[in-house]
């Protein structure tokens, strides 16, 4: 009896004390927590202004910014942009296009009954492409800008030289929590070449 | 047999005002141009009783107008416009009740608000559909005349009513009453065409006063909705599918095109003596012709008539109830403009 008690006892203490000290084990490698997003409100713009004589931080909200935000927390639709509303419904883009094909396929057959002359037709042609690539480029947004955090990429420079760095910003509202939280994309600073981040 | 169904160009030639034409033409312009100023002055200075004043001033007898007008429009005989008229017809019925049928599906929670954008689109869609299948077949009666440009046109449109169907809908509330104004420019080349100079002059002043309302009240602050009718009204304009832009200044705009509407078809199309006198069921084909129906006409007439009394007494017991159906149920009426205007082309 005597011998398990102190069997038990030692036991004890050994795991008391690998607890406390977590014991030798190595901690695990601490991986960062996906950030959590919430409900896209709207899109603006961002200036962050490092500020030598500045007392506080001060976050400065623009008339329109307030209205968009104000009109997101009593759940009426923000005027979302024209690419947001799309890739809303696959159901609806995937009509747009099919009405869209069906508009450049008609006008092409169309085109190439009317009597007009060969010239006529080859510049009717050529504003018909034109405008179809140039409005699905404008609508998609196709893939020629870079991305929207691209402009952030030089704020670490930036700040450490108390330069203005001014780049687009998605508004979120977060189911909880408390204050404001500014996420920014990181870009590793490469002398050589910008790289996009993740890479 | 189509000079038998066609109408009769005598009846649009109404005697002239004055012993000189120059003089009804300067009383044309001078009313044309009070009506526009005094309309944007007033949508800009007390959009939301404007609009109220001239809804129930205005909205039902410019219907009863309108279905007189149609009506006098209609030939005794179709002959080969057969197809045309029965495309017409069957399109403004179907798209009437599904129109009206669609709020009541929503309220009846048949289907959720997520789908409401893709309904609306189907609507819009068919309605592109039936517009450009009745220019093809008036195409098809004007000779020498390949009007098949409709289609491709018509799908473009379609694509960009998937893309935002909702504004799509907007876009139409802000363009029908600009149809009015191309009726009338149609009229007068045919009844009045010394005026018509002028009238285009009369035009470029409509952009310049609706910029004018944009710069006057881009900036300012969104009207008071916080009763049910304020809230109809502005949502009526568009303030919710456009929140970023001043309710004011949708309202003014709305209401200020509105009273152009009712202006062309209260003042200036009798004023060219286009509609006849109301109670002259002899300029009406279908009630003269000898194998007419003058009772029938005479008939739908008086009924319309009745209705629009009805209207008067539902505005004065429940206005925002009354306004909700009548803007629902007066689709009919933009409806049946597209295949009267098309027979003016």
């Amino acid at each position: 009896m005597k011998s398990t008690l102190i069997f038990c006892a030692a036991g004890f203490t050994i795991l008391a004390g690998a607890v406390l000290a977590f014991g030798d084990i190595a901690r695990p490698k601490e991986t960062p927590s996906p950030v959590a997003r919430g409900k896209s409100a709207f899109h603006t713009s961002l200036a962050v202004v490092p500020e030598a004589g500045a007392w506080e931080a001060r976050l400065q909200i623009s008339p329109e910014s307030l209205r968009q935000l104000r009109a997101a927390l009593d759940n009426v639709p923000a005027d979302s942009s024209m690419a947001q509303n799309i890739t809303n419904s696959s159901t609806r883009t995937i009509m747009a296009g099919l009405f869209m094909f069906l508009a450049v396929s008609f006008a092409g057959v169309w085109l190439a009954r009317s009597g007009h002359s060969r010239n006529q037709k080859a510049a009717a042609a050529v504003v018909i492409a034109a405008a179809l690539m140039g409005a699905t480029a404008i609508i998609t947004r196709g893939n020629a800008g870079p991305p929207p955090g691209w402009s952030w990429r030089n704020l670490q420079q930036n700040l450490n030289g108390g330069t203005e760095t001014r780049g687009s910003v998605n508004v979120e509202i977060m189911p909880e929590g408390s204050g404001i939280k500014l996420i920014v994309p990181l870009y590793k600073q490469n002398p050589n070449t910008d790289r996009k981040p993740g890479e | 047999m189509e000079r038998a169904a066609d109408f009769e160009l005598k009846i649009w030639r109404a005697p002239r005002v004055g012993d000189k034409p120059r003089a009804g033409a300067r009383l044309f312009v001078t009313m044309v141009l009070a009506c526009a100023c005094l309309s944007a002055l007033m949508a800009s200075w007390l959009p939301l009783q404007f609009s109220v004043i001239t809804v129930f001033l205005f909205a039902g007898p410019h219907n009863w107008f309108e279905l007189r007008y149609f009506v006098m429009r209609l030939p005794a005989r179709f002959g080969r416009s057969r197809n045309f008229f029965a495309v017409s017809f069957a399109g403004i019925a179907v798209l009437t009740v599904t129109y009206i049928s669609l709020p009541a599906f929503y309220y009846s929670k048949l289907w959720s608000g997520a789908n409401w954008p893709t309904a609306i689109a189907v609507w819009n869609t068919l309605l592109l559909l039936w517009v450009a299948t009745l220019v093809w077949l008036r195409g098809r009666q004007r000779h020498a005349r390949d009007w098949s440009w409709a289609f491709p046109i018509t799908f473009g449109l379609s694509s960009l009513n998937w893309l935002a169907p909702e504004l799509f809908s907007l876009a139409i509330v802000y363009a029908h009453p600009l149809v009015a104004l191309w009726f009338l420019d149609r009229h007068l080349r045919r009844a009045r065409p010394d005026w018509l100079p002028a009238y285009h002059r009369c035009l470029c002043l409509l952009p310049l006063l609706l910029v004018a309302i944009i710069w006057q009240l881009a900036r300012t602050p969104a009207l008071t909705d916080d009763n049910g009718l304020a809230w109809r009204i502005t949502q009526h304009a568009g303030a919710q599918i456009l929140p970023n832009i001043s309710s004011h200044l949708l309202v003014s705009v709305h209401v200020f095109l509105e009273m152009l509407h009712y202006a062309v078809w209260l003042i200036a199309l009798p004023l060219i003596g286009v509609t006849a006198a109301p109670w002259n069921f002899k300029s009406i084909p279908l009630a003269r012709r000898p194998r007419g129906f003058p009772r029938l006409i005479i008939a739908v007439m008086a009924l319309a008539l009745f209705l629009v009394g009805m209207l008067w007494m539902g505005f004065s017991t429940n206005y925002a109830t009354t306004r909700d159906i009548y803007f629902t149920v007066a689709i009919a009426h933009v409806l049946a403009e597209a295949p009267f205007l098309l027979r003016m082309i």
